[in-house]
């Protein structure tokens, strides 16, 4: 029973939604200090060459890969964020975007380390290692009457929803604390931010690098789920595919970009024929949404209205929902 | 061959020169980066291909031919992605930028569904045509390229300088409210801008089909990248600054592919602007903004 319904093939297109998700996460958290950073694509890149590079050259197990690779596109958020700071709104956008691109220049010419253009392949399968630990201790997936196969997609997407799960809570907790307070309130007015003691380069480079992090993050899965990445993977097409996750979905709450992504990831594989004129359609939906409703689709009266609808439902148990964006 | 690198330099650099006159033109009138400003530029070098190649014309109508389309694409530009927003209240100014990358985005995918995505040569009928100075070889095409940059600068600088527009346009960039209550038509003066620019966009892509004999969709993000990075190093919205700005750049990179690694060309131009905004944030010919 369980065997018909899992199909390897929607499970990977599900897994896609997720990292997308994640990478969605990633520019917003940036865009709720009022910031435009294009450098997405590029810390993902950093954080998925790491990762790979670790895990293929030295044998190391997935988790260390992930976490130094994680922690390399964080690294180097804070190093690239703390003196671009001082550059505000569309400067910002084009140092990040010249930084994605000089990042994919090394991936190119570093032939050494990266192989250059050709990519990596062989990177370590998170679902395969996942598996094969899995049976060193005897387990085998026949016993839930799944393949192989079946076992290894539904394992790697079950973890990725944990994780995205969590991230999103993480997010949304950090929105109603201190921190992101601080944010809101950076991104209304700076100089009036500043003026009530908000210590703004420090909130702005914590945005800046979290965004790196979780960006390099989603790197190292895409690295571990696909098991081959190239420098193509992470161009200025990533960028901008990430920005329209953000542009589409809405960037004032955190379920924007994940609306965003997982709409904009679904319709190509449902629409076939509409895969091939995908970026036609993602231009024309930015020229679209700018001006016709640049905040989003989703943005804070939709969430409310959608509670106010909850709550009447949620009234009879004397509960209120109107805590937690 | 220092003095045949110097004007390969040179060549390079007077193209580059004109892509970021029309990025600086936009910017210094309305404040806006206009990243779909590499595409208009790369539909002018395929408008370019297919007279030439596709319908045997001279090269006098693939100019004529690429100004007129891309001064149409202007207009379009302006009026769908730019005008909507300018009117609406409290939209970011974030807002622009974005929509304009819509358009780029956009405009690039047509061209891979009009063109096909390979490589197009550009086949000039005096390509092979070469003079000799001395040991030093220079080609035809590079003086054309070189006079028609010099001529389109100087028309630009006097157009700016001396008629009755050029001034309501530097009105327009000074303050747009100020020039509107002098009488300036605002509204015509920014379409104007916009149409001008990409025209400009559209003769750099015909120069640059005639100096790399090759046309490809993807050369509208690489080349349109660098003009954004011409006028940061240059001081955005300075015409100066974006003539001086590309025949650096131009120049830089002729040398180290020279000199060098010619795999990071193409990151000169980036490495360059995330310097310049750190040491100079205002460009090297731009005037300190108080904050």
């Amino acid at each position: 029973m369980l065997a018909e319904l899992i199909n390897p093939y929607y499970l990977q297109v599900a897994s896609f939604v997720l990292i997308n998700i994640i990478l969605g996460i990633s520019i917003y958290i940036t865009l709720s200090t009022g910031q435009l950073s294009l450098a997405s694509a590029g810390f993902m890149g950093i954080g998925a060459y790491t990762s790979a590079l670790l895990t293929l050259n030295f044998d190391l197990p997935i988790i260390v890969g992930v976490l130094a690779g994680t922690l390399m596109a964080g690294l180097f958020g804070v190093i690239i964020g703390i003196p671009t700071l001082r550059l505000k709104g569309v400067y910002l956008a084009i140092v990040t975007l010249g930084f994605g691109e000089v990042i994919r220049v090394i991936f190119v010419n570093w032939e050494s380390l990266t192989k250059g253009a050709v990519g990596l392949s062989g990177i370590p399968h998170m679902g395969r290692e996942i598996l094969k630990t899995l049976k060193g201790f005897g387990f085998d997936p026949q016993v839930l009457g799944l393949q192989n196969n079946q076992f290894i997609f539904m394992t790697i997407f079950l973890l990725l929803l944990f994780i995205t799960i969590g991230i999103i809570q993480f997010f949304r907790r950090q929105n109603s604390s201190r921190v992101g307070r601080a944010f809101a309130a950076i991104k209304l007015d700076e100089q009036a931010a500043e003026s009530m003691g908000i210590n703004i380069t420090y909130y702005k480079v914590l945005a800046f690098a979290q965004g790196a992090l979780v960006a390099g993050f989603a790197g190292t899965l895409f690295a571990h789920v696909l098991a081959y990445i190239s420098p193509a993977d992470f161009a200025y097409h990533r960028a901008v595919e990430i920005l329209i996750f953000a542009v589409f979905g809405g960037s004032e709450v955190i379920w924007g970009p994940v609306f965003g992504a997982l709409f904009l990831t679904v319709m190509p594989e449902v629409l076939r024929f509409i895969s091939e004129y995908r970026y036609m359609i993602y231009g024309l939906v930015i020229i679209i949404m700018m001006a016709v409703r640049p905040q989003g689709l989703i943005d804070v009266n939709i969430i409310n209205w959608i509670k106010t609808k909850v709550g009447k439902r949620g009234q009879k148990h004397g509960t209120s929902n109107t805590k937690n964006l | 061959m220092l003095i045949e690198q110097l004007i390969n330099g040179i060549t390079l650099g007077s193209i580059y020169a004109i892509v970021a006159l029309g990025f600086t033109l936009v910017f210094g009138v309305l404040g806006i980066i206009n990243m779909a400003h590499g595409e208009i530029f790369m539909f002018g070098a395929f408008i370019g291909v297919v007279v030439t190649a596709s319908f045997q014309g001279p090269l006098w109508l693939a100019f004529l031919a690429a100004i007129a389309v891309t001064a149409v694409m202007g207009y379009l530009l302006e009026r769908f992605a730019l005008r909507p927003l300018r009117s609406k209240q409290g939209v970011s100014h974030l807002a622009p930028l974005i929509s304009t990358i819509g358009v780029s985005i956009f405009l690039e995918n047509l061209s891979h569904h009009l063109f096909g995505a390979g490589n197009h040569p550009f086949r000039a009928s005096f390509a092979e045509i070469s003079f000799q100075i001395g040991s030093i070889t220079v080609y035809l095409v590079q003086i054309v390229i070189f006079v028609i940059s010099i001529l389109l600068m100087y028309s630009l600088s006097f157009w700016l300088g001396k008629t009755k527009a050029g001034k309501a346009l530097r009105a327009t960039a000074e303050n747009l409210e100020t020039a509107s209550l002098l009488g300036v038509d605002v509204k015509r003066t920014i379409t104007m801008t916009v149409i001008i620019a990409s025209a400009m966009g559209g003769i750099a892509g015909i120069l640059v089909g005639m100096a790399f004999n090759s046309v490809t969709p993807q050369m509208g993000l690489s080349i349109g990248l660098k003009g954004l990075a011409i006028i940061i190093l240059g001081g955005m919205g300075n015409v100066k600054g974006a003539m001086v700005g590309g025949l650096i750049l131009g120049l830089a990179e002729t040398f180290i592919v020279v000199y060098g690694d010619s795999g990071y060309k193409d990151a000169i131009a980036f490495a360059a602007i995330i310097i310049i905004l750190l040491i100079r944030p205002q460009g090297l010919f731009g005037q300190k903004i108080s904050a």
